[in-house]
Parts: C-alpha cells; structure tokens; sequence
C-alpha cells in the first residue's frame, strides 16, 4: 500500500467533486453556449471571463485540471500498483475523462442536445464514482480487511448496498436528463419530473434501508458503520435540497433568471446528488470486502441443489 | 487476455458507441431548404391596412431590474435595466406581434396560395446595452436579418427556433454585422445570448408581409392588405409560448379595418372581446 499514491486518488476525487460543482454552475446559469466554440473559447485560450463566459470557460478550466490529474494519478498507479484491475481501473479513469472532454466538446458544437447534455452529466457521475473508488481501493482500511463478518440471516446486505447504488446511478440519469430538458424559462417535463420523483422514493427506501440494516447490525464496525452513516445524513439533505430546487424554480418563473437562490439550491442539489452517489458506492465496496454470505445460506442453497428444489 | 481485460475492453467499447450513437443521433442539418410550397401565384397588391390598438386590462405586471453586474460593460451601459417581457404604458400595451395567419382574398382565393416578393432591405437587430432592439420584430422568409452589435463588449446571438436551423454565434465588439435568413415561417423565435442570459428577443418569420409590432402606445398598422376576410393573431410574450389572441378581420378594398386587442386576466375573466370596426376609405384630394 502506498500512502502517496492514496493521497493522490483522494486529490482527484476531492478535484472531480469540484468539476461536478463548475458543470452544475454552467447548467444553472445556461452557460453551455456563452461560447460557440470549443475547446478554445471565442478563439483564444484565455479569454476575457465577463458574463457567462465566467461559467463555462472556468469549468473548462477545472475539466483540464482534472484531466491532467487524471493522467498523472493513471501515471502513478502503473508506478506503485501491482494489483492488475487497479491498475485498468487507473486506464478507465483516463478514458472516462477522455470521454467526458470530448462530450462536453460535442454538446457545445451540437448546440447541447439534450441526449449529448445528460451523457455528459452521466459520465461526470460515473468518473467521480471511478476515483473515489480508486481512493477506496488504495487505502489503509481496504488493505487491511478481510472477509470478516458473516452476513446474518435475512436480507443480504451487500446486494442490498449494490442495488442501492445502482439505483441512485439510474436516478442520477433521471436527474440530469429532467435538468437539461428545460432552461429556467420553460416548465419541467411533467412525466420526467415524476419518474425523477419516483426515483427518489425508491432511493430512500433501498439506501435508507440498507443503511439502517448496517447500523443496527454492525453497530461496532466503522469499516462499514462510517460510510453508511454519511450515506444516511446525505440522503436526507438531498431530499429537501430536491424539494427546495422545485420550489425555488416554481416560485420566479417571471423573474430575471437566474437569480441566486435558485442556481445556489439546484447545484447545491446536484453536488449533493454526487455525495449521496459516493458514499454509497464506498459503502457497497466495503460490505462486499467486509461481509462474506451467511454459511447457513450456503448451506441452504447447496442442500436445495442436492435434492433437486 | 484474461476475463477482466476483457470486461473493462467491453465497457470501453459500449461507453464510445454511446457517445458516437448520441453524437449521430442528433446532428441538426446544416441546409434547410427553403419552405416547400405549391404557391404559384404573386400576392395582389393591396390598398387597406389593418390597424388597432392592444391595450392590458387589470394590473400589469411590474418590471423587474436585472442584476447586470456579471459584466461591468452591461453595469455601466444599462444600470437601471428592467425585464421587457410586459412593456405597458396607461394600459396600452407594446412588443405585441400582431400577424395575418390565414384567410381569403376578396375573390375567395387561399392567402397561402400566394407569393411575397422578399425585401431586398434587412431587418436589424441590435445588441445596445446588453439588451436587445427591438424586442420583438417581424421578417419574411429568406429576408436578410443583420444582427448588430453596439455594445463595448462581446455578445453571442442564439436563436432557438423549431422549424429553422438553430445557430450560435459569438460576436466581439467591433465585429461586422452578422447577417442570416430564416428559410421557414415560425411563430416565434426566441433568441438569447449565453453571455447575458437575461437578454432576449423574438423573431416572427412569415412568407407575407401582412405583420406588424405595436409601440409603446399600444398602435400598430398592417399595410397593404388585399381586400378579404382573414384571420388575424395578436401575439403577446409570456409564459412557455406567449400568449395569443385571434380575431377574423374583413378588409376592404380601400381603407382600413379595425382590430383591437385586449390582454389581461381582468381582460379574460369579463370575457371582453377585443373589437372589430370596418373603417372607411380617407380620400384626400390632392393639389396641383
């Protein structure tokens, strides 16, 4: 374990976090074409950052920043990591944020088509989650811990935590395409709006579920205790983030946009959306390096097997 | 290659054909051709003219300043700057985009079934003080628009339309004009710059010339209409889509027809028609 090289995955993450925060400030602010070229800005690589152009020049700025990260912490890992799928997932990384860079061209030339729009913002969900998972992976704790807890009877917790996060993936989908399929001065999709709704319920009720589960029965264990907390806190502050976007939207459709609380509440929704996301994904990890299945399922199922059930 | 090498190649190879199949999928044309019509005759000249006046009944809207501080060049040129989405002065209301939509001629025979000669003169539009004038204007199909910049800072023009291409386009201060067709008839299209989002204008593109914008006094006049029976839309910005009034206005041959509009919830809920009154020929006998 290199404690640099963890340190450094950290610093992506925490940098790619940031990213998040700078496209949902683009978004916001209906920036994406304060420019109609790319990657230059009005021709020129530092242009003057007056208006919008503030937003969307910035954010390419931090994209860069990130992407050179990115190829140094791939760098890095060839470097220090032995362990094979560390090291494509360090390959990953980088061909995500190539992607990215290039659907974040290709929406500006294309005059941010919706499909285009919510793949970037898909793909920005999906890199985040590929380096905190490399900060997971690198770390003191994950190196340490070995399948120690038997899961107890019942629900399998680490599915559980997976179906969490694959859930919160597919609302992420549903949140960035509600977003990018209206400026401020058009209504929301009403059926977009709905599933986006729905999505949330069935978030709360798997991740809400799964983390009460950890909580109770791994009350001891801040291996799996910690992120399920945070997880827990998150989603109930992204909750009323969500109910406060649609408010704050709701309640100026006439005003001239876009005014500070509602670009402040939606990214603070966005960037929350992204935490939620995170942490689930490092609780999943963990529960499936920590847990190993109830040897009485095993036994179970493998009885089934035998007498044909 | 062992199993996971060919797991990650296969999610690499989904994630490029998504990008490549979102990127094809949606590619807008480059050429629009010109609207298809089976119009073969030329649209008679005419000697009436539709006037009226849009007037708001109830309370209007109060306007509302903008916050223009995001670039010091609007802050200083514009500092009182309020929305223009309701410009209504002792209830007469401006920016209102008053249009002939269908109808007959005088002789029973379709408005559509004619042609317009397109103006050989260009529509401005011009960017002054980080606010767009005028506001709302009209133009015919294939007619020039020449897009102006007055503004000691730099602007993008990006209009939003259904029927036409949609173009983005950055122009610096100093630049020349930008000049554009609309090759389609649209009711109407926005346009807004990225820089400055609070910036927008409306396009009406028709095929006739019968349109016309009310001023500040609420006035407006439609010139040169062939005497029929046509229906007439007043159409006002507000909401999703604007809002619209219709109205069907007999023109005679000389002269000028009527048509008063009236906006308004007040102007909803007491079901007040807006008015139609045939007016006739002013003859002025003329000097030698």
């Amino acid at each position: 374990m290199d404690k640099g090289l963890h340190r450094f995955s950290l610093i992506v993450a925490c940098a790619t976090f940031l990213l998040i925060i700078a496209g949902a400030l683009v978004t916001s602010h209906d920036a994406g074409l304060a420019t109609s070229d790319w990657p230059l800005s009005n021709g020129q690589v530092f242009p003057k950052m007056v208006g919008n152009l503030f937003w969307e020049h910035g954010h390419r700025m931090v994209a860069t920043t990130v992407g050179m990260l990115t190829i140094v912490l791939m760098l890095y890992i060839f470097r220090k990591e032995k362990r094979p799928w560390v090291r494509w997932l360090g390959v990953f990384a980088l061909l995500a944020v190539v992607a990215q860079g290039l659907l974040g061209g290709l929406t500006v030339k294309l005059m941010l088509p919706l499909i285009v729009s919510a793949a970037h913002a898909t793909l920005a969900q999906l890199f985040f989650c590929t380096t905190v998972s490399l900060a997971v992976f690198t770390s003191k704790s994950w190196m340490s811990a070995r399948p120690a807890w038997e899961e107890e009877r019942g629900v399998p917790i680490r599915y559980l935590c997976l179906a969490a996060a694959v859930t919160i993936f597919l609302q992420l989908i549903l949140g960035a395409t509600l977003r990018h399929s209206a400026t401020w001065d058009k209504p929301l999709p009403t059926n977009l709006l709905l599933a986006h709704i729905g999505g949330a319920a069935a978030v709360t009720l798997l991740l809400g579920t799964a983390a009460v589960i950890v909580l109770r029965r791994y009350a001891a264990e801040r291996f799996l205790t910690r992120p399920a907390a945070i997880a827990l806190t998150l989603l109930v502050v992204q909750l009323f983030l969500g109910l406060a976007a649609y408010i704050t939207r709701q309640a100026s459709p006439n005003d001239p946009q876009p005014l500070n609380p509602m670009v402040g509440i939606t990214v603070a929704h966005v960037a929350c959306g992204a935490l939620v996301f995170a942490s689930t994904i490092v609780l999943t990890l963990r529960a499936f390096r920590a847990l190993r299945p109830a040897a009485s399922l095993e036994f179970v199922s493998n009885s089934q097997r035998l007498s044909g059930i | 290659m062992n199993k996971q090498t060919k797991v990650w190649l296969v999610i690499s190879l989904v994630l490029g054909l998504l990008a490549l199949g979102s990127a094809c999928g949606n590619k807008p044309s480059e050429e629009t051709k010109s609207e298809t019509s089976t119009a073969t005759k030329k649209m008679p000249a005419g000697a009436a003219s539709i006037v009226g006046i849009v007037t708001f009944i109830g309370t209007p809207p109060t306007p509302k300043k903008i916050d223009t501080s995001a670039d010091p060049v609007c802050g200083q040129k514009s500092p009182n700057l309020t929305t223009d989405d309701a410009v209504i002065k002792d209830g007469k209301v401006a920016n209102v985009f008053v249009y002939i939509k269908d109808g007959s001629l005088a002789d029973g025979s379709k408005i559509g079934d004619y042609t317009s000669d397109v103006p050989s003169q260009a529509v401005t539009l011009d960017q002054n003080g980080c606010h767009y004038r005028p506001h709302v204007l009209g133009i015919q199909t294939n007619q020039k628009l020449q897009v102006t910049n007055s503004d000691p800072t730099q602007h993008n023009i990006h209009p939003t339309p259904k029927n036409n291409p949609e173009w983005n386009q950055t122009q610096p201060n100093g630049a020349p004009p930008i000049e554009k067709t609309f090759a389609r008839a649209e009711i109407l299209i926005p346009v807004k710059c990225n820089q400055h989002p609070w910036m927008k204008a409306y396009i009406g593109v028709l095929k006739h010339p019968f349109f016309s914008v009310s001023g500040e006094d609420g006035s407006y006049t439609i010139k040169g209409v062939p005497a029929g029976t046509y229906t007439v839309v007043a159409w006002r910005e507000g909401g999703a889509a604007g809002t619209e009034k219709t109205m069907q206005v007999t023109v005679p041959a000389t002269g000028s027809a009527k048509a008063d509009f009236s906006f308004g919830e007040a102007a909803a809920a007491a079901g007040r028609p807006s008015t139609l009154e045939v007016m006739p020929a002013l003859e002025i006998p003329l000097r030698h």
